[in-house]
């Protein structure tokens, strides 16, 4: 399909830029014995952007001939061109980065592809069943799978010609335990840019059904934890939902432009000096995140872009629109969901990096406070508030990890609550791989971290 | 090149699509199925983008689908393809029996019945010609004016504002011979952004809309970029919000995002079914507050929800939910309610058009009658639908004292419980308002809430 693309995109005026997409997914979803959802899902089609001047146009088209996707090309044009006429700006640069040339194949891709459905789907009926053969409390065992097959190819008049193939399968377990009409849930996921055992070797999912029922069978007899302003060590899952949420979208480079809180700080001081956060597209942490990715879909090659260094902000998230604005060189940072979607500015593995410190002894030195476990959902605003749910805390009390408590709220001033970082752990782990990122579409995303010390508001009951 | 004869495209998709779909019913027939669903859809969508107050991106999307559900002994598999040739569709139909080779059995398994599923009269107000033909030019031209009302003030930051008219079809039908049809044109808009001062950034802000026909664009529009500045500007320069136990006014907004989650879950028929819902047993008894009444309107056009048919292809009806605090009825779709020994609600994938009927209490008698008030317009955060605990931050929210409308908080947490508050209602206004065009509700007033400020 590149040189198809490679061919139609030759001899035309101006910028033009074609995008194959091919998504396969599979998913399937099995629940109190039954599979609630078996489903093989296939979208394919080109989308094509154009700018003229200053104004983007963008069209799309499911029929993959070389006849639509000339038609798709004029109606783009067409589009740029209608809007270019009501625009102030002139003409719109577009930083060039290093455009990729890759025809890249991921891991773990053609193990997943030759894998038979019937296989996948037997193993997460299987373990549905032990989860809910795991204890006599059970009321509710649940077990999701779905895979993400992607095919890409990307090319642009002034010089991107790249193909990619990667998998991403993502499973997640839950259990709802019930005791004397009082119900608790248990919960462990992980998702991974790589093959069927990869996932399977992921550390969130170490014995997974025999922690997601113990959780959920240890919770009803929980308190909850409370209110007001703690000492918290935040486990990675919450470390990474608080660098997407709170503050990797205050950097993306379109939200910089629109006045967030991060709009004029490049340069000064945003957090503790423990404080090292990225978001990268290539990580090698682990070499499993879910966000790796080798190149954007503006066929601008990835890198691991440092966001704040050593407490001090470095860089936003760029396209290659506002590279070019700002003076910077493209992040690779622009993804599209779908092929009929156009690329936006998004994350892909957005972390902290890990510390000198060991999660034992950062618990030693609380004399009262929480250990937070397990993200929720999270949401966060332009001004660094945040919010997010967390699965369960366990309260520290005189240097020691002490009683089981159920889930907590978080919420804060990101910038505020990074400068109260105090102790950074050795241990990492990238956690949020079953996450997506909705930004008008959605983004497969990772995140993750060491544990964080810090001070945070954890919501809960007044008098 | 123009956006003309799209119409003309869409008849003749249409027209392609219920080809295929029989194709495919035959198809699983002769692979083997013991009964198949097929669900096909096509769209043209025109769309205009404006960022930071300027126009960057037109867009023009042609889209088409087909979804396929087996049942094979007891057996259920499901694909979905767009690409709409008749060996995809083949394969498509392979892939969902041979994923229902290896499911699980279960004798709930049904697809609606034709006698259940008659044809639906059609809503005609749903489809509008001179809607299916405004053009790009016609779009910015609305969007231009609307952007005079968004760009007075330099104190809003307008990160996006959106508008798109789509026009759609979608069908189903079975080898049980249900047979349904809709074709819908929309045009809808967005707005996002926040304040901006020297020195103060304001969290976000966001809002929609639509209209089912071209004249109703630009009026509504316009009436809610003007109420969109004025929430944006009133969150400058934001009060600091006590910490208290007692009495917040829910907005419609907050009403939807708060109460109306827990109280469809709770009488929804999938979770009776499953044992998670605390209503499972109650209806006909009291299980909120008897100041609520909820009603679901699918043929109401004031909603961007409505539609003839649910998603088992059955037709759809107007119900009432609550009756002064009493469950009338579960929500089922066909496979619930055959697993609950009950009748289907025709609300699968619904409901659709939700109201919450308003009280007696003028609002700013509401406001006035406590001595200090949080009045919250949305909520970031998390809810235990089983048990039924929320908390989050209140978002877009505003302090009043003996009734005196201090401005907007920040940083201010809510939490409590919804069965407890849905049955500590102090009050409900008399007035109403929809919310993006989805749900229509009062202000309520409930207390028994935990707020925590700076």
């Amino acid at each position: 399909m590149k040189q198809i693309l490679q061919q139609l995109v030759a001899g035309h005026s101006g910028f033009i830029e074609l995008r194959y997409h091919k998504r396969t997914s599979n998913s399937f979803v099995a629940q109190k014995g039954r599979v609630d959802v078996a489903n093989h899902s296939v979208t394919e089609g080109v989308g094509v952007r154009a700018l003229v001047g200053s104004a983007w146009g963008f069209a799309a088209t499911a029929d993959i001939s070389e006849a639509a996707i000339k038609r798709a090309i004029r109606q783009a044009q067409y589009n740029a061109s209608a809007l270019a006429k009501v625009r102030a700006k002139g003409e719109l640069s577009l930083a060039r980065g290093r455009l990729s040339h890759l025809d890249f194949t991921g891991p773990g891709f053609n193990e997943l592809v030759a894998m038979p459905l019937a296989d996948k789907l037997g193993q997460i009926v299987s373990l549905e069943r032990k989860l809910a053969q795991a204890s006599s409390h059970m009321h509710t065992a649940r077990c999701r799978y779905n895979e993400i097959i992607e095919e890409k190819s990307i090319v642009t008049s002034d010089g991107a010609a790249c193909s990619l193939r990667i998998a991403q399968p993502e499973l997640s377990l839950t259990a709802i335990a019930e005791k004397d009409g009082e119900r608790a849930t248990g919960q462990r996921g992980a998702g991974v840019n790589g093959g069927w055992e990869c996932l399977m070797a992921h550390p969130s999912l170490h014995d997974a059904v025999g922690e997601t029922a113990k959780i959920a069978v240890d919770l009803l007899a929980a308190k909850y934890p409370e209110g007001g302003q703690k000492t918290v060590i935040l486990s990675p899952a919450v470390v990474g939902l608080l660098c997407h949420e709170a503050i990797g979208h205050t950097v993306e480079a379109d939200f910089v432009k629109a006045g967030s809180v991060a709009q004029g700080k490049i340069g000064q001081r945003v957090a503790s000096d423990l404080v090292t956060m990225a978001d990268s597209g290539n990580e090698t942490i682990a070499g499993y995140a879910v966000g790796n990715l080798p190149f954007d879909d503006e066929g601008v090659e990835t890198e691991n872009t440092v966001i704040i260094e050593n407490g001090i902000l470095r860089s936003y998230l760029h396209n290659r629109e506002t590279a070019a604005e700002f003076g910077v060189q493209p992040t690779g940072n622009a993804r599209a969901w779908l092929f009929n979607d156009e690329p936006l500015i998004r994350m892909r593995n957005t972390y902290l990096m890990p510390g000198t410190r060991h999660l034992a002894d950062m618990i030693a030195e609380v004399d009262d406070g929480y250990l937070v476990e397990g993200a929720g959902s999270g949401q966060a605003d332009a001004n660094g508030e945040f919010m997010f749910g967390t699965g369960y805390v366990y309260r520290i009390k005189d240097g020691k990890k002490t009683e089981l408590l159920r889930e907590a709220t978080l919420s804060g001033i990101a910038f505020d609550v990074l400068k109260t970082v105090d102790a950074v752990s050795q241990e990492f782990l990238w956690d949020l791989g079953t996450g997506y990122c909705g930004k008008g579409q959605a983004a497969k995303v990772d995140a993750g971290g060491p544990y964080v010390r810090c001070k945070i508001t954890v919501g809960g009951e007044q008098q | 090149m123009s956006d003309a004869g799209q119409v003309d495209d869409l008849t003749q998709v249409a027209a392609n699509l219920n080809k295929l779909a029989e194709f495919a019913l035959d198809t699983a027939k002769n692979l083997g199925a013991d009964a198949a669903k097929i669900s096909t859809g096509a769209s043209f969508q025109k769309r205009l983008v404006v960022d930071n107050k300027e126009f960057t991106l037109a867009n023009s999307l042609a889209s088409r689908s087909i979804g396929i559900v087996v049942h094979k002994d007891q057996k259920k598999g499901s694909a979905s393809v767009n690409i709409t040739t008749e060996d995809s569709i083949k394969h498509a139909v392979e892939s969902a029996l041979a994923l229902a080779k290896y499911s699980v059995p279960d004798p709930a398994l049904i697809f609606a019945t034709k006698a259940e599923a008659p044809p639906a009269s059609p809503l005609n107000f749903l489809y509008e010609e001179k809607l299916a033909t405004v053009e790009l030019d016609q779009m910015r031209e609305i969007m231009q004016e609307v952007l005079g009302r968004l760009g007075a003030d330099e104190r809003l930051a307008l990160e996006r504002y959106e508008m798109s008219v789509d026009i759609s079809f979608h069908a189903l039908g079975s080898t049980t011979g249900m047979r349904q049809a809709e074709r819908q044109t929309m045009a809808s808009w967005s707005f996002m952004g926040m304040g901006r001062t020297e020195g103060e950034v304001t969290g976000f802000d966001y809002d929609g809309n639509f209209s089912l026909n071209a004249a109703g664009i630009l009026p509504r529009s316009l009436v809610d970029a003007d109420q969109f500045v004025k929430r944006v500007l009133g969150m400058i320069k934001p009060v600091r919000c006590p910490s208290y136990r007692g009495p917040i006014l829910l907005t419609p907004r907050a009403v939807q995002e708060l109460l109306m989650g827990m109280m469809l879950y709770h009488a929804g028929g999938r979770q009776v079914m499953d044992g998670k819902s605390r209503w499972d047993k109650a209806v006909g008894t009291r299980v909120v507050a008897d100041s609520f009444t909820l009603t679901d309107s699918p043929h109401d056009p004031r909603f961007s929800g409505a539609t003839a048919f649910d998603g088992d292809g059955v037709p759809t009806r107007s119900q009432t939910i609550l009756e002064r605090g009493v469950l009338l009825r579960h929500l089922h779709d066909c496979y619930s309610a055959k697993r609950c020994g009950a009748t289907t609600t025709a609300t699968s994938g619904g409901p659709f058009a939700l109201s919450l009927s308003p009280g007696n209490v003028p609002l700013k008698e509401l406001t006035g009658g406590q001595s200090q008030l949080l009045v919250v317009d949305r909520f970031s955060g998390n809810s235990d639908p089983i048990k039924g605990d929320f908390s989050g931050v209140a978002k877009s929210s505003r302090l009043y004292v003996n009734g005196e409308d201090r401005g907007s908080v920040t940083e201010t947490m809510i939490s409590g419980n919804f069965f407890a508050i849905a049955d500590a209602v102090l009050g409900i206004s008399r007035e109403s308002e929809i919310v993006s065009g989805s749900f229509s509700s009062p202000y309520v007033l409930i207390d028994g809430v935990s707020v925590t400020g700076q």
